[in-house]
């Protein structure tokens, strides 16, 4: 497990290895041992509650360790009037290029998918700068970039811009719902009803913030939380970690990702957010308002920001009737918990972006965890 | 309610699709449901299948090629040898001949490499824009070279579950052209089977097979779980997926269990049989990496399917739902 | 809330691009937001860009903790996986 694997092997998955099996088998007897009491671990990243799930990690866990999930998910947090405001863009004939992720996460009527399928011109890309060939293969149509995610995602966006504006391209513009993680974690870490034993950080927003940001969690808020990657191995060694320092009485910042966290972040990457974007208030689903949580553009960069070019105001949407994406966001239930799960809420049609979204916890819970009957779990 | 993208992805739309909508349309007796061919009375089989694959030319094959794998595979499956076959084009205006007569000339190598006979056909063609080039259809018969019928409902607890080779390299072919992903030697794995299959015919603890095409292999066991109401368990570390089509999932986020196949079957056997299945696979070439990949339990939850995972622990394999969408999160 | 895959750079194109491979697939990348992309560098990359380089090895805290897992693991018993 060294770093001398070579790359090519390592990122064509080496998890049938069978060292990365004995690692996790130990891992597992690890707190086993270490835990004796139950304890709750919020997994802050939605991508960390995927590949919780999908590796079998969840099912090697002790039951006193009780997973929760947060809101690290930017589809599921995106509220819906943010997302209305997309589709209202798109019905008006924009071209609308979006990450895969967004394309069938619910507004009040319909998603990028649905529109999609009556005609209206919505596309996936893979990168922020796809954006840029799109805008020149179309230079009479106005071009947007639904630009959704956080500080892993923001720099792609402002690199986007910078290029836009240096190549003087004038059909495009952004439509930024960028979120900043660390307001959102305050939020929760300052509720009283939140009753939580540590914190597993999202390992790649930490790749471009480093340490700092996070470090209030264990000062302030006397939690252990540790900044870990995304596979088996690291999810397992940030969940050990947590579990002792919990046992120790102990609250620190810790990371397992020291391979790709610098404890004082990407600078350059920072640097280039600040100089495209400014804070400003965002309403988060499931946390509502929160001040200085949000990016958008700055003012040099006025001309291609697409708020203000169509004159769009995101109204806070209200959730369906029932949904408890909020409260599964915040880590007060777990999705099967909420009435509509697997009933009035399912992949096929959901009621709030929790089911649709990739690594939507409920999402998750119902592809790889759902049961026939029976409501028990961990 | 409309028709979208995802009802012919494969997986749950793609069935309620068949079996709401277009359920009433045929006539009961004539074959089980989401089988891959009819068997009709008489001792043939049919089928019926559309090809409107984009880019036409990818690596590892064209639409005129795919068109042919897909019609003889669906018969294979079912016992059935790739007798006769009728192709009916949508082409738009516009449309060069001499690509047609590229795909027309391909499918024609593939039916006489297999002793199929191009029967019948038909041309439409519609203006221009009103379809993305030329769409292919196949509607194939074959007589059944085995008495007894393959089919879902024949599974039983404890059966071997085993799929024909390397999962996922039609749809991960195709997502590395349409996302411009240069991956070396990846090609789509579209090849008629019925050399393959032909000899296990005669395996008498033969249950069912079913081709993996879009859904890919987890679509087909999830509605083998559901057919059966039986339980389906899959070890992960034995299912066969070539590295290049694992490093195209990471990198694009999408999960191999659901890539599409076109030359790759899953079958189920009695577990006495699964050692003679896979030696009868994997003496051909388009079959050498065979696999044993699970078994049918009685286990909970009914119906569904779950896996061992590389790490020892496990999980639910679900049905896929809409499109496969790249994702960043 | 981050996919992002390691890669290899085998190629560097300009000041900003650069092509980069994970296993069999090569991509042509954004090396905006990293310093000196060069040849061999592995570098994480999420939605077209690389995010930062990893290091040649494992952190000291992390080779730490595995001793104290491998510590604490003992041996094996008899726990067996379910689905929770």
């Amino acid at each position: 497990m060294g770093g001398d694997q070579k790359v090519g092997r390592r990122a064509a998955r080496t998890w049938g290895s069978n060292k990365m099996t004995s690692f996790v088998a130990e891992a597992s007897r690890a707190l086993r041992r270490i835990i004796s009491s139950p304890i709750s671990v919020m997994e802050v990243c939605g991508t960390h509650t995927v590949s919780i799930f999908r590796s079998g990690i969840r099912s090697l866990l002790p039951p006193e360790l009780r997973l929760v999930s947060g809101p690290g998910c930017p589809v599921c947090v995106t509220d819906q009037g943010e997302i209305d405001c997309a589709l209202s863009l798109l019905d008006s004939g924009v071209v609308l290029a979006a990450y895969g992720d967004m394309f069938r996460v619910p507004g009040k009527s319909g998603s990028l998918a649905s529109r999609r399928e009556m005609g209206f011109d919505a596309r996936v890309v893979t990168s922020a700068l796809d954006l840029i060939e799109i805008a020149l293969e179309s230079p009479s149509r106005e071009v947007v970039f639904l630009a959704v995610g956080f500080e892993t995602t923001a720099p792609a966006t402002a690199a986007l811009l910078l290029e836009a504006s240096q190549r003087r391209i004038h059909n495009l513009s952004v439509l930024s719902f960028h979120k900043c993680t660390p307001p959102a974690l305050a939020a929760l870490s300052s509720d009283p009803e939140l009753k939580l034993s540590g914190f597993l950080l999202p390992g790649h927003v930490s790749v471009i913030l480093g340490h700092e940001p996070f470090r209030f969690l264990a000062d302030d808020g006397g939690l252990p939380a540790v900044i870990a990657g995304f596979d088996p191995e690291q999810i397992m060694a940030g969940l050990v970690e947590i579990a002792l320092q919990h046992q120790r009485g102990e609250a620190r910042l810790g990371s397992v990702y020291g391979r790709a966290v610098r404890p004082g972040g990407n600078d350059k990457a920072r640097s280039l957010m600040d100089r495209v974007f400014v804070r400003r208030d965002s309403c988060w689903r499931g946390l509502g308002p929160l001040a200085d949580s949000g990016m958008a553009l700055r003012e040099e960069y006025s001309e291609f920001d697409a708020e203000r070019r169509f004159s769009l105001a995101p109204v806070r949407g209200t959730p369906p009737h029932g949904c408890k994406c909020g409260e599964v966001l915040t880590g007060r239930i777990f999705p099967p918990e909420c009435a509509l799960f697997g009933t009035g809420c399912t992949p096929a049609s959901p009621a709030g972006p929790c089911m649709v979204s990739a690594e939507g916890a409920c999402g998750a819970f119902f592809r790889f965890y759902r049961r026939n009957g029976g409501s028990r779990c961990v | 309610m409309r028709i979208g993208l995802g009802h012919g992805s494969g997986g749950r739309q793609s069935q309620e699709l068949v079996q709401a909508l277009l359920g009433p349309f045929y006539e009961r007796g004539i074959g089980p449901e989401l089988e891959d061919s009819a068997l009709l009375p008489g001792g043939y089989a049919m089928t019926v299948d559309g090809f409107t694959v984009s880019p036409r030319v990818f690596p590892g094959g064209d639409i005129g090629h795919l068109c042919v794998c897909g019609c003889v595979n669906d018969l294979a499956v079912r016992g059935a040898a790739p007798d006769f076959l009728g192709i009916g084009l949508i082409i738009e205006e516009g449309f060069p001949t001499e690509e047609l007569s590229l795909y027309m000339e391909s499918a024609a190598r593939t039916c006489s490499s297999l002793g199929m006979r191009l029967a019948a056909g038909d041309t439409k063609v519609v203006p221009s824009g009103a379809v993305d080039g030329v769409y292919f259809s196949g509607t194939a018969f074959g007589k059944l070279r085995r008495d007894t019928p393959l089919q879902a409902t024949n599974i039983r607890v404890g059966d071997s579950l085993i799929v024909s080779g390397p999962i996922g390299r039609h749809g991960a072919a195709i997502a590395a052209s349409r996302f411009n992903l240069s991956v070396s030697d990846l090609e789509s794995d579209c090849a008629p089977l019925w050399p393959a299959l032909e000899p296990l015919l005669a395996v008498d603890g033969l249950r069912c097979m079913r081709d993996c095409t879009r859904g890919g292999l987890g679509a087909v066991l999830c509605e083998w779980g559901e057919a059966t109401g039986k339980h389906l368990s899959l070890e992960e570390a034995s299912i066969p997926i070539d590295d290049r089509v694992r490093s195209l999932c990471d990198v694009l986020g999408f999960d191999p269990l659901y890539m599409a196949c076109e030359g790759c079957i899953i079958a189920a056997c009695e577990p006495s049989e699964a050692t003679t299945v896979l030696q009868l696979l994997s003496a051909s070439p388009l079959c050498a990496e065979a696999a044993l990949i699970g078994e049918v339990t009685d286990g909970e939850p009914e119906g569904m399917v779950s896996m061992r995972t590389y790490i020892g622990g496990e999980r639910l394999v679900d049905m896929p739902f809409g499109e496969l969408l790249p994702r960043i999160c | 809330m981050c996919l992002a895959v390691p890669h290899v750079i085998t190629e560097v194109l300009g000041e900003n691009r650069a092509i980069a491979a994970a296993g069999a697939v090569a991509t042509e990348i954004r090396t905006d937001l990293v310093n000196s992309p060069a040849l061999g560098d592995v570098v994480l990359v999420h939605a077209g860009f690389a995010i930062e380089k990893l290091a040649p090895s494992e952190s000291e805290e992390l080779l730490g903790l595995w001793e104290e897992i491998r510590r604490l693991a003992g041996e094996p018993q008899g726990h067996g996986a379910r689905i929770k």
